[in-house]
């Protein structure tokens, strides 16, 4: 025994996984290896016992055990292990089969001590002189290759023993050996490359599979193996195909291999949450040489296997991907290069295992590999493909209890050998084309689930005339001014209906109702069905704009409304019938029923969803459809003649179609809640405090708004809702406000499938996922969940719904192609349609759809899939949080970088922010610089006026220069300096070297200050790099803190040698970008504008950036001094052009125009700034300054193009990027999560977001937090997912409470600082810097603010006073104190 | 042989026939039929020539017809040579 080994201690990354696995579930057998060999024939049993010892001896895997010092794992070797065979006789038992394995199925749970020998050995006698060997091991120090090693070593020295020979020569190579080389391998990072490959497989690896949807709630170790004996002829077939040329590779177990990995990404995409990127994790078996082969012991490591999924994959061009992905796969899975972090990368594992056991010196063997009924936890399911060379491939589903019920145990296997099937059948064959299902499984989803016959359905109108007979004198519908029983309201609207049949407007005509929710809205929508025509109703707080396109859309043949809206539809070229004014011209006509025949598929309206695309679409419902929904709903909510219905949402919406016609056809009545004039539709309130209404229809955004209220009062006894996801949380938190029992129904169905077409009762017990599942199809309705080859998906499944039945709308109107998009052939039964909502779904254990949101609201951080609903979900089990709503947002601004026009006359980007153009598409600053251009040359001063500056300068002079010139290497800064020596000024010019200024702009910059005999510095900072990241984060750009750096290191030479001024080489256009701005000049005073530009100069040196931290900046601390150095700008003074420019430079300085950068630039790293700016913002950060350059007239519009939209490289981007130090991947193209959420109490962002890390993996936990008072809502009553995407959200982290502005100053200066700081909507607490402010935004704030309240404030009280709320403050303040003085 | 044939099979028998024994490995050895190395020995010995010469194989030339035997590799990789550097005038 070699005694150095005894006290090694290191384990290996697998050893290491394996041990924290068994901490975690301690006495759980999930790792133990039972084995049993059935053995025909004679066993001589002291051989046995003796081979068996031999064999521990021998084998240093064997005597390996695991002790935990101070929590930390050690192995220890030990010395020898004197170990007897257990004998047991189950021969003479009469039901010995049977009492085998009850013993077996105990024996085998039985935990190991890891620091006792971890293996248990067993030699059965069974009936008819058969034995049957028992072999456990623990995981930990052996794996199915190292049983197969120790069954045919030990046969080996049995087999000696048996012909009495010797066994010593016999060598077991030491596992000892392998762990020497996994620890060398994993700490000598040779695998570099290796690690980072792994890194970023980390972060783009697509974990947690949702497999058949399920929803982990608690982690178990219990799982069922389920076997699968893939048969001699799937067999032969499978080996067949994998001889074919497209499936050729090295070996042909590589190709097997390949094979089911291919079919387990299928099979993995088609039932789970993820489509196109899948991940499993696969173990390596790491047993690279001969040595190892012989090796018993724990080899494999598990890595994660990741491949992409696409559409239009056929399984070969699957199996070709995957195959590349193997290659790259087994070229990083090095020895010890796995992790606990790569480990948790994946829930599903496939496990290729080949090995085989042959005859035990002659006798026939059979091994069985059996299951101790647990394993990982985090392994939801394994696929173990078990080949030993036999006829038969073996498939084990080890299937985790926390995702299957007893159900699944067949269903799993079923659905991947329909796969397999389908790829033996034709491996050709899409992968999308083969069905999953069962026939019996096909028979309960598609065909019962759907089965709901009912075969009357009267129209409205029928029922409503009944309800007339039957309770003549009953009210039917009363608002704030009028109450009419059934006998009126059947009389007016016959009167209204008579007066349009007398226009002709009858049958297949079309009619607008633009009223307020009031009496006369019923009396008309009854009319037009009595008149034969279909309705389309338009709220009356619609925009007008909105108003008239949807009279012109429908081609309405009247429009009804009443006196006070017609007036904003007065100019349309159609007849408008005022229910007020014009009542008495409708008085004038019969009574009586015109009786019109109504078609079933005649059209009862018309309704405009705007729909994902934003470009509204009139759904066409025929009564048809309407009968089927209302005379389902009537029964099914128990609607009696004494029920009240208020109606209280807008008319627009088909929501409010059930409060409208359920009531008038089962005889109740409807009291209307008119819209308030101004502001937001909160009708809602009314309803609950006026507590007349015992049944409602509402959106859950709605209920949020009573979640809190007392409604232990309320009459309500049956609440509909509808138009949302619908939250469990919320629906609690409702049953439990009531004091009484009260119905709830979730109603699911988009207005093409006419109001509600699927439904669920909730039921506080049951009901327990996130959201409130959706139910079944209601009556003559089809609901089908889909995939996107329109297969079905399997229950558990995620797929799309689809809808079909009665209840179809008959699709757009006049769009036929969208029609045609959307209503697709049903291919269950061709003669009808289906409507492709676009939703997706999952069908649960309980056969009750769950909605999971809309498709096209998916969303993809990196290529992986994202639910937001899984984030809100996560985010709600935050004690703190009361409701919360996730969103994406686009970067750091809305980005759009499609159709992008340019100004005709400056340039300028039609994505710049805000910009707008006029309709001949000259933009907003070109506009408003012609009304300005005049003052602003009053800026300007003459090159005389510079020379007496300097003049003064001259005698005053305290040290040896006159002043400091800022000389880039530019054409604009050569020119100055050279112009400025020729006025005979003593000049130190300096340049930033920034590390990246060009060689040919140096070598100007040499040859020039040579030439004109100036003295020259050069400023350098360790720090530029760490500015350029900085400016990179804040600003998109480098520019920004390279300027600030040459401003600061400049003014800190002209400091230390007291020179009074810097001149700056900046072109007049660059003036208007970075100080100069159309508020200045609204006041005729330069004086000011130079004051002003001082402040805010002030502000700048003071902002908080890397700039501040990183170079000495104390200067700045005293005002004094901005006075002892002043900024000079040349091109102030001096006004020349282009051409004459260059004319100068080439005929008297040495100048070359530089060429090395690519560019009009002496800058290498410029393009760096431009890319990032580009791909964060849209545009480049040129476009503005350029565009003012070109409005100067000191560049042409082509050109400034030309420049703007030169060709970025980006291999030299990204290596620059590198080199400074700031991840490619930092640059912000991608989008951000933002949660917007409710609470009673401030919660901090680390909190949510290690609250969120329990259940999400990091790439799905937002990068904001918002808090809001209140989420806004759509006119239909849901939540304004716009509205919230536009709040303010940049680059800092949004964790200020959204609060509105209140007061009228706040009310201003929020509409100011929108304006200025380019964002929707800033809240009063949100900080200036952090939402994006700087020095230029600063000076148009306080100039608008002076300007509107007279005031004369300096630019830095936009820093001081930092939010829109302390801002409102200081002017109330400012304000009052003035008043004060002028009254005293 | 020529020397990189002498490299390669150095560094299969040094790291992925440990334990073979004293086995003499000649250039027309057949190293993927007669199971010598597997697809992770195969892919550990792509790893090595990708490094040692200074060159990508692609997955797509991961064939049977290019790591049948180490004189299949070294023609290989010559031609790979071939094709990346431009034949000196």
């Amino acid at each position: 025994m070699n005694q150095a080994l005894n006290n090694l201690s290191y384990l290996t990354q697998s050893q290491l996984l394996i041990w924290t696995g068994q901490q975690l579930s301690p006495n759980v057998p999930l790792y133990n290896s039972p084995f049993t060999f059935e053995l025909a024939g004679e066993i001589n049993v002291s051989h046995f016992q003796t081979a068996f010892q031999i064999l521990i001896d021998k084998s240093d895997s064997m005597r390996t055990v695991f002790e935990s010092i101070n929590d930390i794992p050690q192995t220890k070797l030990l010395d020898s292990v004197s170990y007897k065979v257990e004998l047991l006789d189950f021969s003479k038992e009469k039901d010995s089969n049977e009492q085998f394995q009850t013993w077996l199925n105990e024996r085998m749970k039985k935990s190991f001590e890891l620091s006792k020998p971890l293996f248990d050995s067993v030699l059965i006698n069974m009936p008819d002189n058969k034995f049957t060997w028992y072999f456990n091991q623990h995981h930990l120090i052996c794996d199915a290759s190292g049983v197969a090693v120790l069954y045919k070593v030990f046969t080996k020295i049995y087999r000696r023993l048996a012909e009495g020979a010797t066994t010593t020569d016999i060598k077991i190579p030491l596992f000892q050996n392998y762990v020497e080389y996994e620890k060398t391998n994993r700490l000598n990072l040779k695998n570099a490359a290796t690690k980072a490959y792994w890194e970023e497989k980390l972060q783009s690896v697509p974990n947690n599979l949702k497999l058949y949807g399920k929803s982990v709630e608690k982690n178990t170790t219990f799982s069922k193996r389920v076997s699968l004996p893939l048969g001699k002829q799937r067999t032969e077939k499978l080996l067949e195909i994998a001889k074919e040329k497209d499936f050729r590779l090295l070996n042909s177990q590589l190709t097997l291999f390949n094979i089911f990995a291919s079919v387990l990404s299928v099979y993995l995409a088609r039932i789970s949450n993820e489509q196109n990127n899948i991940a499993f994790g696969t173990p390596v078996h790491n047993r690279s040489t001969p040595d190892f082969k012989e090796t018993p012991g724990l080899f494999i490591e598990f890595f994660p296997f990741t491949t992409e999924i696409k559409n239009e994959d056929t399984f070969v061009s699957l199996f070709k991907r995957v195959s590349n992905k193997t290659y790259e796969f087994l070229r990083n899975a090095q020895p010890g290069a796995s992790s606990p972090k790569l480990n948790r990368a994946f829930n599903v594992v496939l496990n290729y295992i080949i090995t085989d056991f042959p005859d035990f010196n002659g006798i026939p063997c059979e091994a069985v590999w059996h299951h101790p009924d647990h394993s990982d936890s985090g392994h939801y399911l394994r696929l173990h493909v078990y080949n030993d060379n036999s006829d038969s491939i073996k498939l084990y589903f080890d299937l985790n209890l926390a995702v299957f019920s007893e159900k699944m145990f067949d269903t799993v296997p079923n659905h991947f050998l329909k796969l397999l099937d389908a790829f033996i059948e034709n491996p050709h064959q899409s992968i999308g084309q083969a069905s999953l299902l069962s026939e019996a499984e096909f028979q309960q989803i598609v065909i019962d689930f759907n089965n709901h016959k009912e075969v009357e359905n009267k129209h409205v109108l029928e029922l409503f005339q009944i309800q007339v007979l039957k309770n003549p004198e009953k009210t039917a519908v009363s608002d704030k001014t009028q109450k009419l029983t059934y006998a009126d309201l059947d009389e007016k609207s016959n009167q209204l209906a008579n007066y349009l049949i007398e226009k002709e407007i009858t049958a297949g005509k079309r009619v607008a109702i633009y009223l307020n929710r009031s009496v006369d809205l019923i009396i008309s929508i009854l009319a037009t069905f009595k008149a034969g025509c279909a309705y389309v109703p338009i709220a009356a707080n619609n925009p007008r704009g909105r108003v008239a396109d949807r009279i012109k859309e429908s081609q309405a043949a009247i429009v009804l409304s009443n006196s006070s809206l017609a007036a904003d539809i007065d100019d349309l070229q159609v007849p408008v019938l005022r229910l007020d004014a014009d009542w008495h011209r409708i008085k004038e006509h019969k009574t009586a029923n015109p009786d019109k025949m109504i078609m079933p598929e005649a059209l009862a309206y018309i309704m405009f969803t705007s729909g994902s695309t934003g470009q509204p679409k009139g759904v066409q419902i025929s009564h048809l459809a309407l009968a089927n929904y209302i005379n389902w709903a009537g029964k099914e909510y128990g609607i009696t003649d004494q029920a009240t219905f208020p109606l209280f949402t807008t008319i627009d919406f088909d929501l409010t179609v059930t409060s409208i016609f359920v009531p008038l056809t089962f005889g109740a009545s409807i009291i209307i809640y008119e819209e308030s004039k101004t502001g937001p539709d909160l009708a809602i309130f009314d309803v609950i405090e006026d507590n007349r209404a015992d049944v409602i229809k509402l959106t859950p955004s709605h209920l949020g708004l009573l979640k809190e209220r007392d409604l232990k009062n309320s009459r309500l006894r049956t609440m509909i809702v509808g138009g949302e996801d619908f939250k469990r949380d919320l629906a609690e938190s409702i049953v439990e406000s009531f004091h009484h029992e009260i119905a709830i129904y979730n109603e699911y169905g988009p207005t093409e499938a006419t109001v509600g077409c699927i439904v669920h009762r909730y039921d506080l017990s049951n009901d327990l996922s996130n959201s409130v599942p959706i139910g079944k199809p209601i009556a003559n309705m089809l609901a089908y969940i889909l995939d996107e080859n329109l297969n079905p998906v399997p229950q558990g499944g995620v797929g799309k719904l689809f809808i079909s039945g009665d209840g179809l709308s008959v699709g757009y109107w006049n769009d036929k192609e969208l029609t045609e998009q959307r209503f697709l052939t049903n291919p269950f039964q061709p003669e009808t349609k289906i409507y492709d909502t676009g939703d997706l779904a999952r069908l649960n254990s309980e056969a009750q759809i769950e909605y999971l949101g809309r498709k096209d609201q998916q969303v993809k951080i990196g290529g992986i899939r994202i639910e937001l609903g899984e984030i809100e979900s996560a985010l709600s089990k935050h004690a703190g949080i009361k409701d919360c709503v996730v969103e994406m947002i686009n970067g750091k601004r809305s980005v759009s970088v499609e159709s992008v026009t340019n100004c005709i006359r400056c340039g300028l980007p039609s994505n710049y922010p805000q910009v707008e153009f006029d309709e001949k598409g000259v933009c907003n600053y070109c506009l408003s610089f012609e009304h300005y251009r005049q003052n602003a040359q009053k800026y300007f001063k003459a090159p005389a006026d510079l020379q007496k500056l300097l003049d003064n300068v001259k005698v005053e002079r305290k040290g040896e220069y006159d002043c400091l010139v800022l000389l880039s290497g530019g054409k604009d800064s050569t020119y100055a300096l050279a112009k400025l020596v020729g006025m005979g000024v003593s000049v130190l010019a300096f340049t930033l070297d920034n590390g990246y200024i060009s060689e040919s702009a140096k070598a100007n910059i040499r040859r020039v200050v040579n030439v004109l005999g100036v003295d020259h510095v050069f400023g350098e900072t360790p720090a530029m790099n760490e500015i350029f990241v900085d400016s990179l984060k804040r600003y998109s750009n480098v520019c920004n803190g390279c300027f600030k750096t040459i401003y600061t290191l400049s003014t800190q030479v002209a400091f230390n040698k007291k020179i009074p001024f810097i001149v700056t080489g900046l072109s007049r256009g660059q003036f208007f970008e970075t100080r100069l701005t159309e508020e200045l000049f609204w006041k005729d005073d330069i004086a000011t504008i130079d004051k002003t530009i001082l402040e805010a100069r002030k502000s700048y040196h003071r902002v908080d950036d890397a700039v501040k931290r990183l170079l000495d900046t104390s200067i700045f601390n005293e005002d004094s001094v901005f006075e002892k150095v002043q900024f000079l700008d040349f091109y102030r003074f001096v006004d020349v052009d282009f051409e004459e420019m260059m004319n100068y430079l080439d005929k008297h300085l040495p100048w070359i125009r530089p060429s090395d950068t690519g560019r009009s630039t002496n800058c290498l790293i410029n393009q760096v700034g431009i890319y990032v700016h580009k791909k964060e913002r849209g545009y480049s950060n040129y476009a503005f300054p350029y565009s003012w350059d070109v409005r100067m007239g000191h560049k042409t519009r082509e050109v400034s193009l030309d420049e703007i939209n030169e060709e970025i490289d980006e291999n030299e981007v990204t290596r620059i990027l590198g080199e400074i130090g700031y991840s490619s991947k930092d640059v912000n193209t991608d989008k951000n999560l933002v949660a917007y959420y409710i609470a009673d109490a401030e919660i901090s962002t680390s909190d949510l977001r290690n609250s969120l890390k329990n259940y999400l993996p990091d790439y799905m936990i937002p990068t904001y937090f918002k808090q809001m008072e209140s989420f806004p809502l759509t006119d239909n009553g849901k939540v304004d997912r716009k509205a919230l995407r536009n709040l303010a959200v940049i680059s800092k982290e949004v964790n200020t409470d959204y609060v509105a502005p209140e007061t009228e100053f706040e009310k201003m200066l929020s509409e100011i600082w929108s304006e200025v700081l380019q964002i929707g909507k800033p809240g009063v607490h949100d900080n200036f810097l952090e939402i994006g402010g700087n020095s230029l935004a600063a000076i148009r704030i306080t100039s608008r603010v002076n300007n509107a309240f007279d005031l004369e404030l300096p630019v830095n009280i936009v820093f001081e006073s930092s939010t829109i709320s302390q801002l409102a403050d200081h002017i109330e303040k400012s304000i009052s104190m003035m008043l004060a003085e002028l009254n005293r | 042989m020529d020397s990189n044939q002498v490299i390669i099979i150095k560094y299969i028998q040094d790291n992925l026939l440990t334990g073979k024994g004293e086995i003499e490995l000649t250039p027309e050895d057949d190293l993927l039929g007669s199971g010598l190395l597997d697809s992770m020995g195969v892919m550990r010995l792509v790893g090595f020539v990708e490094e040692t010469f200074h060159i990508k194989i692609p997955p797509e030339d991961i064939v049977i017809e290019n790591f049948m035997d180490v004189k299949a590799i070294t023609n290989y990789v010559e031609c790979q040579h071939v094709d990346n550097e431009p034949s000196p005038q």
